[in-house]
C-alpha cells in the first residue's frame, strides 16, 4: 500500500457574486493576483510536508483557465518540489498529452523532473478534461488519436536510441532525440487517469501501467471500475498487481466525527457548489460511442449532484472523521476496491491552511500506520520492479 | 422518401430520395446541416419536380466512414464519390447542390474546386466564413434551449418547444442521467461528427473565402433575418465576393430557416432552378 498526498491547489476566495462555472469561461478578472501568489507557496508547503510525514510520495495535476485548480504546468510545480524534497515520489497525474505539440515536450520535462529530483518522477498521462478542449481548441475528435500517438512517441523516445524519424498522423518530427534522458531506466513509473472508459482501462492493462479511478463519484461506481480493469488485465493474460490501481478521494482526519464535520463541511461545499460547476463538460467526439454509455452510467453519482451531508458520507465522496471512523472506512474502502495506492486529497475546497496541516498530521500519524499494517506491501519498490516488464519494453534494448 | 445504401471508398452511407414519376426529373442534392436531418416538408414539396437525393453524411445516422472525416476537404472528396456513385458525372447530368449550415459550406468547398459538377448552389444560413466583426455564435456545449433560442424566430415552433423541453439535456454528462441513451447517441454522434470537420477552424475554412472566385456556377444565399448563429453579414459577403450570386433575406426565420419557411424556401429553389439550368 502506497499513501500519496494529492493536491489541485484551489482558488480559495471566489467572488459569492459570481454564480457561473469555475471553468473555460469564469472570468479571469476574478484571480486576485496578490492571493494566488499567497496561495502557491502556501499549496507547495502543504506538498512538501508530506515527506517528513511518512507520505510514499505526492500528486499534483493539470488543469487550465479554471478555478478549480491552479496548476496549468503541473511540470513547473513538479520541478520546484524536486528541489524542495529528497526522498518521496513526485507524480505528475499527469501531463494532457494531446495540448503538447511536439509532444516530445513531454518527454524532455519529464526526463528533467526525473534528472532533479533523482529518480523520483511518476510520469502520469492523460487524455485532459473536457473543458481543456474548449481552453485549447484542439479538436476533442482527435482526442484519443492524438493521447495514443503522443505516448507511443514519448516511450519510444525514452526507450530507443536518438535520433530517429517520427511520422504520424498528427505528429511528424524530422529528429526526434531528447536531452535529457530520465535517471529511471527505461522510463519513470507510468500512471494514467481515467474516468471509466473501456479504451482507456484496455490501454493500460495492455501496457501494465497504472490505472488511476478519477474522482468524485460513488464509491459504488469505483467498485464497478476497479473491476472493469482488472477484468481487462485477466483479458492480457495476467492478474492485476494492486499498485496498477489508484483511487484519488478526499479525506479530512479531526480529534472527533463531529469536530470534523463542523470544521471541513463548509469548505466541502464550497468545493461542489463553487469549483466543480463546468468540470463535466463533454464537448463532442470526446468520448467513444462505445464507452458513452458507461460513462453515462456513473454520470448519476457524481458529487456535483449530491446535495447531502449524509450522501456524501455514505456515498464515500469524502472520507471525514475521527482518525478511528477513517481508519475503519477507509480499510473497508480499499478492501472493496482492491486498490494499492490511495491518492488522498487532505487540502479540498477553501480548506485553510491550519486545518489542512492538521489533517495531514493526524493522518500520518493516527491513519496511515493502522492501514500500513492492514494491508503490508512493499512501499519502496517501484511499480516496474513489481511485474512483469511490459512486452514492448523487453524487446527494446538497453541504451548505451 | 426511398432509403438506400450506397457504397463508398470509406464506407456504406445511408441514401434518401424521393421525384416524381417517370424518368428525367432534375437531380437535386441535399447537403445536411449540423443536425444531420433527412426528412423535410421542404424536401417533399421540391420532390414534386426534383429527382432530391439526400446523402447521409459519414458520422451522422447510419453512414459509415466517419473516421475518415478531418476537415471539409475529406467530405469534397466523400461527396465527389456519392456523385460519381449516383451517376452525376461531370457528362451526366449535373445536380443542383442545396445545402444548410454546414452543408451550404460543403458546397461551397466542392464547387470552389469542382465548379463543373454542380448545376448551382442554394447556400442557406451557410458557415464557412470568418468574419472579424460578425463571429458565428457558439454552438457547441449548448443546451438544447440555448441553441432553440438561436435556431428559431418562432419559439412556440414544435420543433424549439421540444428542444425547450429537454431543459435539462445539455453537454454535461453530469447532468444527462435522465435522458435514455438512445436520445442522447443520434446528438451525441452528429456533435461529434461536425467537430471532425468544425472544431478547429470554427465552422471556417480560413482559405475558402480566397477560393470564392472559382465557383462558376450561380449561386442563391438564402438568409434568416433573425438568425441568432450565424449572423446575415455572412451571407452578404457571399452574395457580394461569389462570382454570380443573389441574396435573399427571409423574415420570420432564424437558422432553421427550412423548417421555419419550409414552402417559402422550397418556392424560391423553384424560381432559382432554370437559372442555374441555364447557366450550364
Amino acid at each position: 500500500m502506497r499513501f500519496f498526498s494529492f493536491h489541485l491547489m484551489p482558488y480559495i476566495g471566489l467572488d459569492p457574486a459570481y454564480d457561473g462555472p469555475a471553468w473555460v469561461t469564469c472570468p479571469n478578472t476574478l484571480y486576485d493576483p496578490a492571493v494566488g501568489s499567497a496561495l502557491y507557496n502556501r499549496y507547495l508547503d502543504e506538498l512538501v510536508s508530506a515527506e517528513d510525514l511518512g507520505f510514499d510520495g505526492v500528486c499534483v495535476n493539470e488543469h487550465h483557465q479554471n478555478a478549480y485548480g491552479l496548476m496549468p504546468s503541473p511540470n513547473l510545480i513538479a520541478s520546484a518540489l524536486a528541489r524542495e524534497t529528497t526522498s518521496m515520489k513526485i507524480a505528475v497525474v499527469g501531463n494532457a498529452l494531446p495540448l503538447y505539440d511536439p509532444p516530445t515536450r513531454v518527454a524532455e520535462e519529464f526526463a528533467l523532473i526525473d534528472n532533479i529530483s533523482g529518480g523520483r518522477l511518476i510520469a502520469g498521462m492523460v487524455v485532459g478534461g473536457g473543458p481543456e478542449y474548449y481552453s485549447f481548441s484542439v479538436n476533442p475528435a482527435h482526442a484519443r488519436e492524438r493521447f495514443q500517438e503522443a505516448h507511443d512517441l514519448i516511450v519510444k523516445a525514452w526507450t530507443t536510441p536518438g535520433p530517429f524519424e517520427w511520422v504520424s498522423k498528427h505528429f511528424r518530427i524530422r529528429y526526434v532525440n531528447p536531452w535529457p534522458r530520465p535517471v529511471q531506466q527505461p522510463h519513470p513509473e507510468i500512471w494514467i487517469p481515467g474516468a471509466g472508459s473501456l479504451e482507456t482501462m484496455e490501454f493500460v492493462a495492455r501496457h501494465r501501467y497504472a490505472y488511476m479511478g478519477i474522482p468524485y463519484f460513488h464509491l459504488s461506481v469505483f467498485e464497478r471500475t476497479f473491476k472493469m480493469f482488472r477484468d481487462a488485465c485477466e483479458a492480457e493474460g495476467y492478474e492485476a498487481d494492486p499498485l496498477q490501481s489508484g483511487w484519488l478521494v478526499p479525506i479530512y482526519v479531526a480529534e472527533t466525527d463531529e469536530q470534523a464535520r463542523r470544521e471541513y463541511e463548509e469548505h466541502l461545499w464550497y468545493f461542489v457548489k463553487r469549483l466543480l460547476p463546468g468540470i463535466t463538460i463533454q464537448p463532442p467526439g470526446y468520448t467513444s460511442v462505445r464507452s458513452l454509455a458507461n460513462v453515462l452510467k456513473g454520470a448519476g453519482t457524481f458529487m456535483l449532484n449530491v446535495d447531502d451531508w449524509d450522501e456524501i458520507v455514505d456515498g464515500r465522496y469524502a472520507i471525514v472523521g475521527s482518525p478511528e471512523t477513517v481508519t475503519e472506512q477507509l480499510i473497508d474502502s480499499i478492501g472493496r476496491l482492491g486498490v494499492g495506492n490511495v491518492l488522498g486529497l487532505f487540502q479540498l475546497g477553501s480548506l485553510p491552511a491550519d486545518l489542512t496541516a492538521r489533517n495531514l498530521e493526524l493522518f500520518a500519524a493516527e491513519v496511515m500506520p493502522r492501514l500500513r499494517a492492514e494491508f503490508p506491501s512493499p512501499s519502496s519498490r517501484s511499480l516496474r520492479d513489481g511485474i512483469p516488464a511490459p512486452r514492448a519494453l523487453a524487446r527494446q534494448p538497453a541504451n548505451p | 422518401m426511398e432509403e438506400s445504401r450506397l457504397d463508398t471508398p470509406i464506407g456504406a452511407v445511408q441514401l434518401f430520395r424521393a421525384g416524381p414519376a417517370g424518368e428525367g426529373a432534375p437531380p437535386l442534392v441535399y447537403v445536411h446541416s449540423a443536425g444531420g436531418e433527412t426528412h423535410l416538408e421542404v424536401l417533399d414539396e421540391l420532390s414534386k419536380d426534383f429527382d432530391v437525393i439526400v446523402p447521409v453524411l459519414p458520422g451522422w445516422g447510419e453512414s459509415e466512414g466517419g473516421d475518415a472525416i478531418d476537415g471539409p476537404e475529406d467530405v469534397v472528396f466523400h461527396l465527389l464519390d456519392v456523385l460519381d456513385a449516383l451517376g452525376l458525372g461531370a457528362d451526366a447530368p449535373r445536380p443542383l447542390v442545396v445545402g444548410t449550415s454546414l452543408g451550404g459550406w460543403m458546397a461551397l468547398e466542392l464547387a470552389t474546386r469542382y465548379p463543373d459538377r454542380v448545376a448551382g448552389l442554394v447556400l442557406v444560413n451557410p458557415v464557412g466564413l470568418h468574419l472579424d466583426d460578425a463571429p458565428i455564435e457558439e454552438m457547441f456545449g449548448r443546451s438544447p434551449a440555448e441553441l432553440a433560442e438561436m435556431l428559431f424566430a418562432d419559439q412556440s415552433h414544435p420543433v424549439a418547444a421540444a428542444m425547450h423541453a429537454m431543459e435539462e439535456f445539455t453537454g454535461d454528462v453530469g447532468k444527462q442521467v435522465e435522458i435514455p441513451i438512445e436520445l442522447v447517441l443520434p446528438m451525441w454522434k452528429a456533435m461529434a461528427a461536425t467537430a471532425r470537420i468544425g472544431w478547429d477552424p470554427y465552422l471556417h475554412n480560413p482559405k475558402l473565402r480566397g477560393r470564392l472566385h472559382r465557383v462558376t456556377v450561380p449561386v442563391l444565399v438564402v438568409a434568416g433575418a433573425q438568425d441568432g448563429l450565424v449572423p446575415t453579414a455572412h451571407a452578404e459577403t457571399y452574395a457580394a465576393e461569389l462570382p454570380d450570386a443573389r441574396l435573399e433575406i427571409v423574415g420570420g426565420a432564424a437558422h432553421w430557416l427550412p423548417l421555419e419557411r419550409p414552402q417559402e424556401l422550397a418556392a424560391l429553389v423553384r424560381v432559382f432552378a432554370p437559372v442555374a439550368a441555364a447557366t450550364r
